[in-house]
């Protein structure tokens, strides 16, 4: 396996099964959790920082669709800012129809590669995508990823 | 605390200028307030210079051929707060006793420098996937739109407001008012945000003199403005996040503003403030503490903003209407209050007004809630 190229090396970490993760900070002082990582708490100061790979699953806080940008990102696209369980709050682009966004629905991440590096190497970043809700009342979670639910006849 | 007053100022048209360069620019504002001054030039003691993309010494470049070369001069970037912070650390300066007259400048030129829209700079994580400044500020539009239940068209009243201002200012760069229909209709840049809900690329510069007391007993106050206060402030890392509806920044920032004026926010007149977005001016006013938060959108329509209600916001046009040369922008701002506390802004020359407030907020850093902010108070 070649070594992957990241979007930004300080937001990723490989796990022990060779995976990809988005990692933060965690404060061991006082609780508070931190993306992109940092060197030292922003709200108690402690040096005591760990980095922690952050969930992959939080709840859309608000989000646009671009038209205009800069030339390296082809428009239109969905950004939106996503709030996790551990009380950070990351930007990523959504892999969505704008029609079908709302603030408050359930998104996950996922480490993927996003565009190709100049020496032809994918590069590794992270998307948000939805998460449907399928309630049956049978107390069975049944979310399902959105691509499968896109591709259903 | 030692009063530091304004005794000068000047500044280009805004707009596009590309026969022009940011040097010729910033020696045009500057000669211009050494003249309103009417002051020796021979008598400036030190310089400070707010731009963001021209590069090194730009400062320098200016003050050699305006007579000043040989002076101290410290060039300033804090984004869209430069000019802003110049005018701080002018101010700072006289205050700690170093230096008696001051001049505090601000240049961009931008025309041909960009194509799409503003973004962060490139090393931010935030950048890397796809941030642009309209695309934030969409985003917190949203977010004040769900939380107080603000409304598209009343996004569009900042603009048709700001716009409307510009077409009394001859050196604005906008010189048509336009209506929230055109505003609705215009080409989609990051919704809800359309191309005449942004601020303008454009080219500019302005600048200030400031002088301690001992100067201003010289040369007379009849045309001096106090400078108040001069505050700023950095983004903190808010964890867990706040609501990107509210503008924490701009609240603390101006907290220490109003201690160091001694008044409160029921004191000022008018307000200069970062309207880079239709949303900014809302966002930054109710921070301010000028209305409540989730009251500006109703306030708006009632006119409680325009030139003749109750407390006029951006009479110069703002950012959108005037046009946003990053760099200028903050001295700028203070330029149009000095003119209006002296009775000189013409056609929108305000009514009784005695305390003036500039409020500037520039840049984004990832985790931080925005990067650097002013707020500055003039009394006539």
């Amino acid at each position: 396996m070649t070594t992957p190229v990241f979007l930004r090396p300080e937001l990723f970490e490989v796990d022990a099964a060779g995976r990809a993760v988005l990692v933060g900070s965690r404060c061991e002082a006082c609780g508070a959790s931190f993306f992109p990582r940092r060197a030292v708490c922003a709200r108690c100061r402690s040096a005591r920082v760990a980095t922690v790979p952050l969930g992959t699953r939080g709840t859309l806080y608000t989000y646009t669709t671009v038209h205009q940008s800069t030339p390296e990102f082809p428009t239109p696209y969905v950004l939106a800012y996503v709030d996790l369980p551990e009380g950070v709050r990351l930007l990523a682009q959504l892999v969505a129809r704008p029609g079908e966004v709302r603030i408050g629905m359930p998104v996950e991440l996922r480490v993927e590669p996003v565009r190709e590096a100049d020496d032809g190497r994918s590069v590794l970043g992270y998307r948000a995508y939805p998460v449907e809700e399928v309630t049956h009342g049978d107390g069975v979670d049944h979310r399902r990823r959105h691509d499968e639910v896109r591709q259903a006849p | 605390m030692a009063t530091v007053w304004i005794i000068g100022v000047g500044m280009t048209k805004f707009g596009k200028h590309p026969d022009r360069t940011a040097t010729d620019l910033g020696i045009e504002a500057v000669l211009e307030a050494i003249a309103d001054a009417g002051l020796d030039p021979g008598r400036i003691e030190a310089a400070y210079c707010g731009h963001v993309f021209q590069g090194m010494v730009t400062g320098q470049r200016i003050l050699a051929q305006t007579g000043l070369a040989g002076i101290p001069l410290t060039n300033v970037e804090d984004a869209c707060s430069s000019g802003a912070v110049a005018i701080r650390e002018a101010a700072l300066s006289i205050r700690a006793g170093e230096h008696d007259v001051v001049l505090a400048l601000g240049v961009e030129h931008l025309t041909g420098r960009f194509r799409g829209a503003l973004a962060p700079d490139e090393s931010d994580v935030e950048a890397a996937v796809g941030l642009t400044m309209p695309a934030l500020y969409a985003m917190r539009a949203r977010r004040h739109m769900a939380e107080f239940g603000t409304t598209r068209e009343q996004l569009a009243r900042v603009s048709v407001k700001n716009k409307r201002n510009a077409s009394l200012n001859p050196m604005a760069q906008f010189q048509k008012p336009v209506t929230v229909e055109e505003v609705l209709a215009s080409r989609p840049i990051a919704d809800p945000l359309n191309l005449l809900d942004c601020s303008p690329v454009s080219d500019g510069a302005a600048a200030v003199l400031l002088c301690s007391d001992r100067v201003v007993a010289q040369v007379g106050r009849t045309r001096a403005v106090q400078l108040a206060a001069a505050a700023l402030a950095t983004g903190a890392v808010e964890a867990p996040p706040g609501s990107m509806a509210r503008e924490e920044l701009t609240a603390r920032t101006a907290r220490r503003a109003y201690e160091q004026a001694g008044v409160g926010p029921e004191d000022v007149d008018f307000a200069e403030v970062h309207d880079c977005f239709s949303i900014a001016e809302i966002l930054r006013v109710e921070g301010l503490g000028l209305w409540a938060p989730g009251d500006y959108p109703a306030a708006l329509e009632r006119g409680e903003a325009d030139l003749g209600g109750r407390r006029p916001i951006n009479p110069s046009g703002g950012l959108l209407g005037k046009g946003h040369p990053l760099g200028a922008t903050g001295v700028a701002q203070v330029v149009e209050l000095v003119r209006q506390l002296r009775g000189e802004a013409g056609v929108r020359q305000l009514a009784d007004v005695t305390v003036g407030l500039a409020h500037c907020r520039g840049g984004k850093a990832a985790g931080v809630e925005g990067a650097a902010c002013t707020v500055l108070i003039a009394v006539a």
